[in-house]
């Protein structure tokens, strides 16, 4: 039989296998090519997800410099690489119908979930730099191929960010080996060699940064509005985008086990600039008159919670986070699909257009409801990840959770007046109909939405795939 | 009467030198009666015969005129590497030369004696065989600059010799002070004198530090280290397209190989250099990486690229010779191939000799989809993004600096990469965005020896970024590094 610890690197693979045959397979079979090797990556997740994970395999990359290929999914990643297989699935469902000549995008969309799901998978520091630099390049070729007309500046901005926390995360890799002393980059290895004392704060600075960036967490956020309004008006780079945000699972897999000490040592500080956050992006996301925008603050929102629950290393709240952090894609993920949506139906992204519910009646409905599921209401994936995030942090700083939890009142806030100016208020003289859903689109919208309340009212399985996860890199802590 | 003594002259490691020298001659000669294009060919046959013998010199460990000249494997490595720029120079100027109008003999003939200098350069042993190689390059060099008869590339080539007479000059003093504190020019010799100070009295420890100091600026002028990197900007973006592929990667190759011979092996242990090294290398890497944030002309904007790149190889030459050797050597492989590739792009597509503005890049990909595909690759790797080997390459650089204790270095390095990261990915995102006007390259530019080496560049960057082995594996080895100035 198949050696199951061979999977992983399968489907981390697979999707880019299936961009290149996008561009060699004739025009008109293009989207089931691109359709069908999403639907294989899923499914062989799903084969991983009923194995209770995969093992670790680790291969000799380049014996010379100690980089190792270590892949394993399990626990929290393998949650997380779940959820990026679904959301690229829809995303290419959705690409396929809307976009005219979809073949670039569709390969795009691929390519980019290869670098996701390896992200997700590597155990090994260079192997994770190197599938968290290669998620970078389609999303840039996305949005320089597919952007509006200030996509430039946007594109500049995003790319200076990222690749400046980056590279000082490539320095602090560096250092966390060689001051270390460990053989390889291994991160089994390198937990054997943990660098001690002053040493390991500067690195751990370094290597947050890039995590910061890529949450993104205040100050270091500037590039996201621009990124989420200068792309395309569908919403499926939105969806890769918001697919992106790695930062949290980075700081948990990699950081908190690599920098104990300094973590802890920084813990005040970075709950407060974590919850700062939150409540900032809120704040500001009620002001927004631009769709994407809004849902881009609103992400924000939702990352200053993972980063207050990782931050606050209790368990509760981590586990908080992670399944904040792997469920927040689906309907973030999901409402962006739908802004583009009501695009594609009246051609703006203005949160002020009224009377969309009188045509579009299903669209309204599942919107709203997937609304709920960002806001947390109870029964939806969110409430369970926001409510242990705010269960754990306040054990560790009350404060702070309450500044943090304020933000729940915010979102309902923002969520529900732009909803009830797009959706409801009056329908503007002269409209004409709206068409509501039609085939596709239903499973678009309504497959991300019952994940999303089934992992809400029963959240068991995932709750135990990253309970024992979790339970391990807080045990490096030698308990709090 | 004293005995007289035959030279100690060996032929087998001087053959690949040989061959070179043999092109040259041919091309001088031959020039007369046959077309360039035979002797490109012709050129191109003796440049891989050349290889082929150097590669016959692996672990031989040969040397001649009693140590003057050495093929040992450091020596063949970076040869090699010469070769590969070389190879990719004489593809491009098939097509290409006649449009430059450079298409005469004598340029082929010019490029293989600046070869000549440069394998002497990389195989010396000695600072009086390096001198004689570097030369033979940049006598050749200054021609080549100046061949197109126009204007621009009149300006570029008399800069280019004034500015590099002068490093010469200050070399030739430095080897001067070396001799004078040392007794010897033998790499060898020297690096038995520095490495026990004592033998050196008080006196001469300054007369070291300043000859080394004198060497090094001397060395700054070839490879475009600021604050001697002043006419690269000109030259390179002056020169025809070409030539500038040559000048950008075989002659800085050849200039590292000579760095890496002096300061990685004959003057490791002497005092003073590396502290003023690390302040020029970060100067380097500050005003290259700004200065080519505000190009607005492709090829200029590679000419400043290629001043940040040296600033990344100089980090290089800041490790200790083992880890540095080994970053250097893949380094310059892979900056020699993606530099190389992107150049040869440029050749093709260009209308005129002053290349792109950035502005004509915008759409390329839905005129010429591979040769925009290709850049954008050779763009991304030169940016230093996995999974191209320019990413390695950053890497190793990183790494040789930060082991031996230039963290600094390291962090400098990494903040002003984010400015290279944004002019290398300004044009190669233009390139992607549709465009309505007409096109502004050159219609007939895709020929097939430059596809060729764009290809050949392509495949390996991204092969060598995939499975860096394949080359790394050969440089790792730090034996080959630490007898840089010979047993």
């Amino acid at each position: 039989m198949f050696d199951p610890q061979w999977l992983p690197t399968i489907m981390i693979f697979l999707p880019l296998l299936g961009s290149l045959l996008v561009f060699v397979t004739p025009n008109r079979w293009r989207d089931e090519v691109a359709g069908f090797m999403a639907a294989v990556t899923l499914g062989i997740g799903l084969m991983i997800w009923y194995a209770g994970g995969s093992g670790l395999l680790s291969l000799n990359w380049i014996p010379a410099l100690g980089i190792t290929y270590s892949v394993e999914l399990s626990g929290v990643s393998l949650a997380l690489a779940m959820v990026t297989a679904f959301m690229s699935f829809i995303a290419v469902l959705y690409a396929a119908r809307r976009i005219p000549n979809p073949g670039t995008m569709l390969a795009l969309i691929l390519a980019m979930e290869t670098g996701l799901l390896g992200i997700f998978a590597a155990r090994d520091l260079i192997l994770f730099y190197v599938f968290f630099e290669d998620a970078l390049l389609p999303s840039l070729l996305m949005l320089a191929i597919y952007g509006k007309a200030h996509r430039m500046r946007a594109l500049v901005k995003f790319a200076a960010y990222t690749l400046f926390g980056s590279l000082l995360m490539l320095v602090s890799i560096i250092g966390v080996r060689y001051l270390g002393g460990s053989p390889t980059f291994a991160l089994v290895d390198l937990k054997q060699n943990l660098v001690t004392g002053p040493a390991q704060t500067w690195l751990y600075l370094g290597f947050l940064t890039a995590m910061a960036v890529k949450l993104p967490l205040w100050p270091l956020h500037a590039w996201l509005p621009d990124f989420h309004e200068q792309n395309h008006d569908s919403g499926i780079p939105d969806v890769m985008g918001t697919l992106y945000k790695v930062g949290g699972y980075g700081l948990f897999t990699f950081a908190i086990p690599l920098f104990p000490d300094a973590s802890l040592e920084l813990r005040p500080i970075l709950m407060g600039l974590a919850a700062f956050t939150a409540l900032y992006s809120a704040w500001i996301a009620f002001g927004q008159k631009d769709w994407k925008r809004l849902l881009a603050y609103a992400g924000l929102s939702h990352m200053g919670f993972v980063a207050l629950g990782v931050f606050s290393l209790n368990e509760t709240a981590v586990i908080g986070a992670m399944y904040l952090l792997a469920f927040q894609n689906l309907y973030t993920g999901a409402l962006f699909l739908s802004v583009g949506m009501v695009q594609e139906r009246i051609g703006s992204l203005d949160t002020r257009v009224g009377g969309l519910m009188t045509g579009a009646g299903a669209l309204g409905g599942l919107t709203i409801a997937l609304w709920f599921a960002s806001i947390a209401v109870p029964g939806f994936a969110g409430f369970i990840g926001e409510f242990s995030v705010l269960l754990g942090a306040y054990q560790v700083s009350p404060w702070l959770a309450f500044m943090a939890g304020i933000t729940t009142i915010a979102a309902a806030a923002y969520a529900l007046t732009a909803f009830q100016t797009t959706f409801w208020q009056a329908r503007p003289l002269g409209s004409v109909a709206v068409r509501d859903l039609v085939h596709t689109e239903w499973l678009i919208l309504g497959l991300p939405l019952v994940v999303a309340i089934f992992f809400g009212v029963y959240s068991a399985p995932a709750l135990n795939l990253m309970q024992p996860a979790v339970k391990s890199v807080l045990a490096a802590l030698g308990g709090n | 009467m004293p005995q007289l003594v035959p030279p100690d002259v060996a032929f087998l490691p001087l053959l690949p030198i040989l061959l070179v020298l043999a092109g040259a001659l041919i091309s001088t000669l031959l020039g007369f009666w046959v077309g360039r294009r035979t002797l490109t060919m012709i050129n191109i046959v003796t440049v891989i015969l050349s290889g082929a013998s150097m590669m016959s010199l692996w672990n031989g460990g040969l040397t001649s005129f009693a140590g003057s000249l050495q093929a040992d494997n450091a020596a063949i490595l970076l040869g090699l590497i010469v070769l590969v720029g070389t190879l990719m120079s004489l593809l491009v100027s098939l097509d290409t030369a006649w449009r430059e109008r450079v298409s005469f003999p004598e340029f082929d003939a010019m490029m293989m004696y600046a070869v000549t200098g440069c394998l002497l350069i990389v195989f010396s042993g000695d600072l009086i065989v390096m001198l004689i190689g570097l030369e033979i390059m940049s006598l050749a060099g200054y021609v080549l600059a100046t061949f197109q008869g126009s204007r621009r590339a009149e300006e570029s080539g008399l800069k280019y010799f004034l500015l590099g007479a002068v490093g010469s000059a200050i070399l030739i003093y430095g080897i001067a002070f070396v001799y004078g504190a040392t007794g010897t020019l033998n790499y060898a010799a020297i690096a038995a004198k520095v490495g026990s100070v004592s033998n050196l009295t008080p006196e001469n420890v300054g007369i070291l530090v300043g000859g080394s100091l004198l060497l090094l600026a001397g060395f700054g002028f070839k490879i475009a280290l600021v604050p001697f990197h002043q006419w690269t900007p000109d030259v390179y973006s002056g020169a025809p397209t070409t030539t500038f592929l040559f000048l950008s990667t075989v002659v800085k190759v050849a200039a590292f190989a000579g760095m890496m011979r002096v300061f990685g092996g004959a003057l490791t242990d002497a005092p003073g250099w590396s502290s003023v090294l690390q302040i020029l290398t970060a100067a380097t890497l500050i005003i290259g990486n700004t200065a080519a944030l505000f190009q607005t002309n492709f090829k200029r904007m590679l000419a400043y690229s290629a001043v940040a790149h040296t600033g990344f190889l100089a980090m290089c030459l800041l490790g200790t010779p083992e880890l540095g050797g080994a970053a250097l050597g893949y380094y310059l492989l892979v900056y020699t191939l993606m530099t190389g590739a992107a150049l040869a792009v440029v050749a093709a597509l260009q209308r005129t000799e002053a290349g792109f503005e950035m502005g004509d890049m915008r759409g390329l990909y839905y005129r010429h989809p591979g040769y925009a595909v290709a850049l954008s690759v050779c763009l991304a790797s030169l940016a230093g993004l996995p999974p191209f080997a320019g990413f390695f390459g950053k890497y190793l650089a990183f790494q040789a600096a930060f082991q031996n204790g230039y963290v600094w270095i390291s962090v400098l390095a990494a903040v002003t990469s984010v400015a290279a990261l944004v002019y290398y990915l300004r044009p190669a995102m233009l390139m992607f965005m549709p465009d309505r006007t007409p096109a502004r390259e050159y219609a007939h530019g895709q020929r097939f020896p430059t596809t060729f080496t764009v290809g050949l560049g392509v495949a390996s960057i991204t092969v060598l970024g995939i499975l860096p082995n394949v080359w790394y594996s050969w440089v790792a080895n730090p034996a080959i590094w630490s007898f840089l100035a010979g047993r």
